[in-house]
This record gives structure tokens, sequence and C-alpha cells, in this order.
């Protein structure tokens, strides 16, 4: 066990310091739309309120705006705890999980593969 | 290993162990878990859940209580399953991360990066990883990363098992997901009642007082000590079993207050405790010199090491100081008059290490199924089946006890395979860091 432990232990900050440096090395991911805002579409609260259904369902989290019709069935909760959000402002939600927990560091680099525009509040 | 199992409280630790990540496994297959990214993801939050589970019952069996040992075979076996839940928990905290990293970076390598190390205000990630990393610190010596460990340095650092546990106690509380938090919260109290127990309460009361009444040389770097309760009540114990011993002797020169397992030589009808003790470092080798009329704590008595209802023939083999629970035994047969069909052998380097000998030989001469075979390394060489089977001729049919150093413990349980001693009937205790 002990030549075992001391394997995993090496093969461990083996994997991690290549998951990191790999990180750093990586050229920033294409579709980061943000980052670019004369591409970037303008939603307003109307239009989002139009995408509230299973099936086409926009949200809006932190000021962004996403389609989330693709991803409702992967989401690891039943669909309604999602569906209830479609077509809303939903940070709230998306903060604190009905557990009073944010989603993780992922989970934000999920939403963006999703990305709309930006929301027009007034 | 097979053993371990069917001890009643061993089974008990498995089903607390398999059940959480059971349940926790059947709660994600109700979500589909499509394509690489989520099935990582699933196996990293499950490691993390068996490796949590894993801790925290390592940690309340860390639990020290005379008698509780018992339902698990003995301390020594407790400690065994304590061992491979540790071992088994840090393997599976090391995955746990890497796991959910390797998911993360189905979506790009900067999200699998930034899974490992996220932005400064991710404290819940940022405590799983001081967990993780005291857990390093604290088990490095257990599987000799970087050597052989002192065994009380060993012991300080164990401690900081406290710290890590706490840290991935919180760290699940802040991420945990599925499982009920009440299943944690109940876990968590177990674990820190049993590290309050030891770390904190066992300090300030290590074990009733005893007064050492003689200390007899019994052979080079080996003496016997026997000791009294100083509250004059009975210490009750079966032979076999073994303390921890920590002497006050203030002109010690090392090992005062040190408390160290050592192996009880008297037996139970014996108004004295005696035990063995053969210089094997620092506090051991002190105690060759310890004074009559000084104090001493003693916690017991702990260990299981002859089965209580096995009265079958029997077939032991004791090498080096590792002969001292056959002494208690045979001590207790004689004094209870058994009638009991033993054959010892004593594995020595040569005859003036084969202390007890005649004392053996005594009790052999009073109980009539009573035998015992010197076996000397220096003129015979190592031990050998045939060597064993031309004294005991039903060797292959008796249940073996070993108690030695480790090689001579490997050589033994090779012996009695080939003698054709089943598995079962197969008993061994080394100390090795208890």
């Amino acid at each position: 066990m002990k030549r075992f432990t001391w394997s995993a232990f090496v093969a461990f900050w083996a994997s991690v310091i290549t998951i990191v440096v790999l990180g750093a090395l990586s050229p920033e991911p294409t579709g980061a739309l943000a980052s670019e805002p004369q591409l970037t579409r303008e939603v307003t609260m109307d239009e989002l309120a139009q995408h509230a259904t299973e099936s086409d369902c926009w949200m809006a989290i932190r000021g962004k705006v996403y389609d989330f019709s693709d991803y409702i069935p992967e989401h690891p909760t039943p669909p309604f705890i999602m569906v209830q959000w479609c077509g809303k402002e939903a940070t709230e939600a998306y903060d604190t999980k009905g557990y009073g927990r944010p989603h993780s560091a992922m989970a934000d680099a999920m939403l963006e593969s999703y990305f709309v525009g930006i929301l027009i509040t007034d | 290993m097979m053993r371990i199992l069917t001890r009643p409280g061993n089974l008990l630790i498995l089903i607390i162990v398999i059940l959480p990540v059971a349940v926790a496994a059947w709660m994600a297959s109700a979500y589909p878990t499509v394509g690489a990214g989520p099935m990582l993801n699933l196996l990293g939050r499950l490691t993390g859940v068996m490796g949590m589970t894993m801790m925290l019952v390592a940690a309340v069996v860390s639990i020290r209580i005379p008698g509780l040992d018992q339902p698990f075979g003995g301390l020594t076996e407790l400690w065994k399953v304590h061992h491979w839940l540790g071992g088994g928990a840090f393997l599976l905290v090391m995955a746990h991360p890497v796991l959910l990293a390797l998911s993360a970076a189905t979506l790009s390598p900067q999200a699998g990066a930034s899974m490992l190390l996220p932005s400064s205000d991710a404290t819940a990630i940022w405590i799983g990883w001081g967990a993780l990393v005291a857990m390093m610190v604290f088990l490095a010596p257990t599987f000799s990363f970087f050597g052989a460990p002192h065994y009380q340095r060993w012991k300080g650092l164990h401690a900081i098992s406290a710290v890590a546990v706490v840290l991935a106690f919180s760290h699940t509380i802040m991420l945990g997901r599925g499982l009920p938090v009440w299943f944690w919260w109940g876990l968590g109290a177990l674990a820190l009642v049993a590290l309050t127990f030891r770390l904190v309460w066992r300090k300030a009361n290590p074990g009733r007082r005893f007064r050492i009444e003689a200390v007899t040389p019994l052979a080079d770097r080996v003496v016997e000590i026997a000791l009294v309760p100083e509250d004059g009540k009975p210490f009750p114990y079966e032979a076999g079993q073994f303390v921890y011993l920590a002497p006050l002797d203030e002109s010690l020169a090392a090992g005062r207050g040190e408390e160290h397992p050592y192996t009880i030589a008297s037996a139970p009808q014996d108004g004295l405790l005696r035990i063995a003790i053969k210089d094997l470092g620092d506090a051991s080798g002190a105690l060759q010199k310890a004074k009559t009329g000084t104090q001493a704590t003693v916690d017991g008595p702990y260990g299981r090491f002859f089965e209580p209802a096995d009265a079958g023939p029997q077939l032991w083999f004791g090498g080096g100081i590792g002969i001292t629970p056959f002494v208690g035994r045979a001590r207790w047969m004689a004094a209870a008059g058994s009638s009991a069909d033993v054959h010892l052998v004593y594995c020595a380097n040569d005859p003036g290490r084969a202390y007890y000998l005649d004392e053996f030989h005594a009790i052999a001469r009073a109980i009539p199924n009573f035998r015992v075979w010197p076996h000397y390394f220096r003129e015979e060489g190592p031990l050998h089946a045939s060597w064993v089977e031309a004294r005991c001729k039903d060797a292959g049919s008796r249940s073996v006890y070993a108690c030695g150093p480790g090689p001579m413990l490997d050589l033994v349980e090779s012996i009695s395979r080939e003698l054709g001693v089943p598995a079962s009937h197969y008993n061994s205790e080394e100390f090795d860091f208890l």
C-alpha cells in the first residue's frame, strides 16, 4: 500500500501541474463574445420574456442572456427546476441554487457556450 | 482479509462507507450523464462523497476505549481498518479534484485549470485544498514518503488529521449536494467526539496510575517490569492483550510521559501486571533502567490476539519480543489447569536470546499436551515447513497463532500455507506503530 500511495501522490501532483499549465498555455476560447461588445446583441426584457418555455428557454444571469433550450435536458436536476426561470432574470436562482450555494466555476465556464446577448433593462 | 469482514463491527463500517456513495450514485442516476464531461463530474463528486465518509469513519474508529475494540477483533485489527480507511480516503480525495478538473477541461483548458486554481473568493475550494495539503502532511510519514519516521514525531504529525477532517468537513458542507445535510452533521459529530476524546480528554487522563514493583532482566536489552495499580482495584484483562504504558519516572533518560504499546506477559490470575520490554528505541531503551517504586500510567487492556473460544489444537510461532503474548497465554493455561493441545515454536537467534524458555519448559512439564520447540536461526538457518512437520505431525490441522517481527511473520504465513493451514485458522500480530 505504501508504494501504491506514493505513486498516487506523485501522479496527483503531476496531473494537477499538467492541467494548470495546459490552462495557462492554451489560447482563450474564441466564443468569448462578451469581450467584443461591437458584435454583441442587445436583448430587452420584453424579448427575454418571449422565450419562457422548456423548448425555448432564455434566461438572464448577471446582465447576460443565455439560451438554455438545448441544455435543460442535460442539467442535473428535473427540468422544472430550470423551466420556472425561463424568460426571466435568474441571477439569484443561479447564485443560490435552492441550497443558498452558488454554481461551480465549471458551471460559470459552461454559461459562455449558451451566450445570446446582453440584457437591456431600461 | 476475509476474517476482517466476519467481525460484526467491521461489517457495520463497510455498510456505513458504501451506503452514502451508493445513495449518491442512485440519486445522480435519475439525471442524464451523457458524455465524458458529466461522467467525470459525477465520478469526481462520488469520490468526494466516499473519501469524506471514509475520512470521518477513520476518525471515529481512532477512538481508543478498552473493550470497544472487541467487536472489531481487537485494537490491532481495528487499526488495520483505520489504516485502510485513511489510505482509501487519501486516494479518493486526491482523485476528487483531478476528476472534477478533467470534467471542466472538456469545456476548455482554462475551465479545467480554474477548477483547481479558482479565484481567491472561491473559499470552499481553497478550504478543500487546505484539507488535502493537511492530509498530505500528516500521512507522509505514515506511508513513509520521506523515509521511516520516529514514533513520537509520527504521532505528533498525525494530530494534524484533526485539522484535515475539520477543513474537509467544511468543504463538504459548503459544496456537497444530493446527500442530506443531517448525514454529514451526524457522522461529523461522531468524528468530533472521537477526535476530542483522543486528542484532548486522553491527554489530560492518560490512564490508571500504576507503581513499578520489580524490574527483572531477562536477557541483554530485555526486561520484565511488574506493576500494581495504585488504587488497589483489580485490572481485568485476557492473556495476550496489550496496554499503553507511559512511565512517569523523572530520572528516565528518555520517554518520560510518552505512551508506547507493550504486550502483557502475565496471566490474568497474577496479582501483578507484567510486561516484557525490549530495547527497540529511546523510550523502551530507557525503560531497561526503570526504577522500582516509580509510577507509570497504564491505558488498556486492548487487543484480541487469541480467539477466546478457540480451545482446539493450536500451533504457536513466537519470535523475539513477539514471544510475550504466548508467555501470558501459557502462564494463564498453567494457572487455570488447562489441558489444551499446544505446540510452541520459539524462534530465536541463539539460546542466549530465548528468554522465558526455561519457564515454557516448566509449563510443558505441567501440561501434558503442551510442547515447546526452540528454533535457533544461527544454528539451523531459516525456519521451514519440514522442520515444523518433523516436530508437529498434525501442524496443518491446527489453528496457527504467530507473533514476531515482520519478516518472521511473512515466513510463518508461507509455511502455514505450505502445511495446509486454512487462512481462517491463521492469526498473526505485528506491532507496527500502534
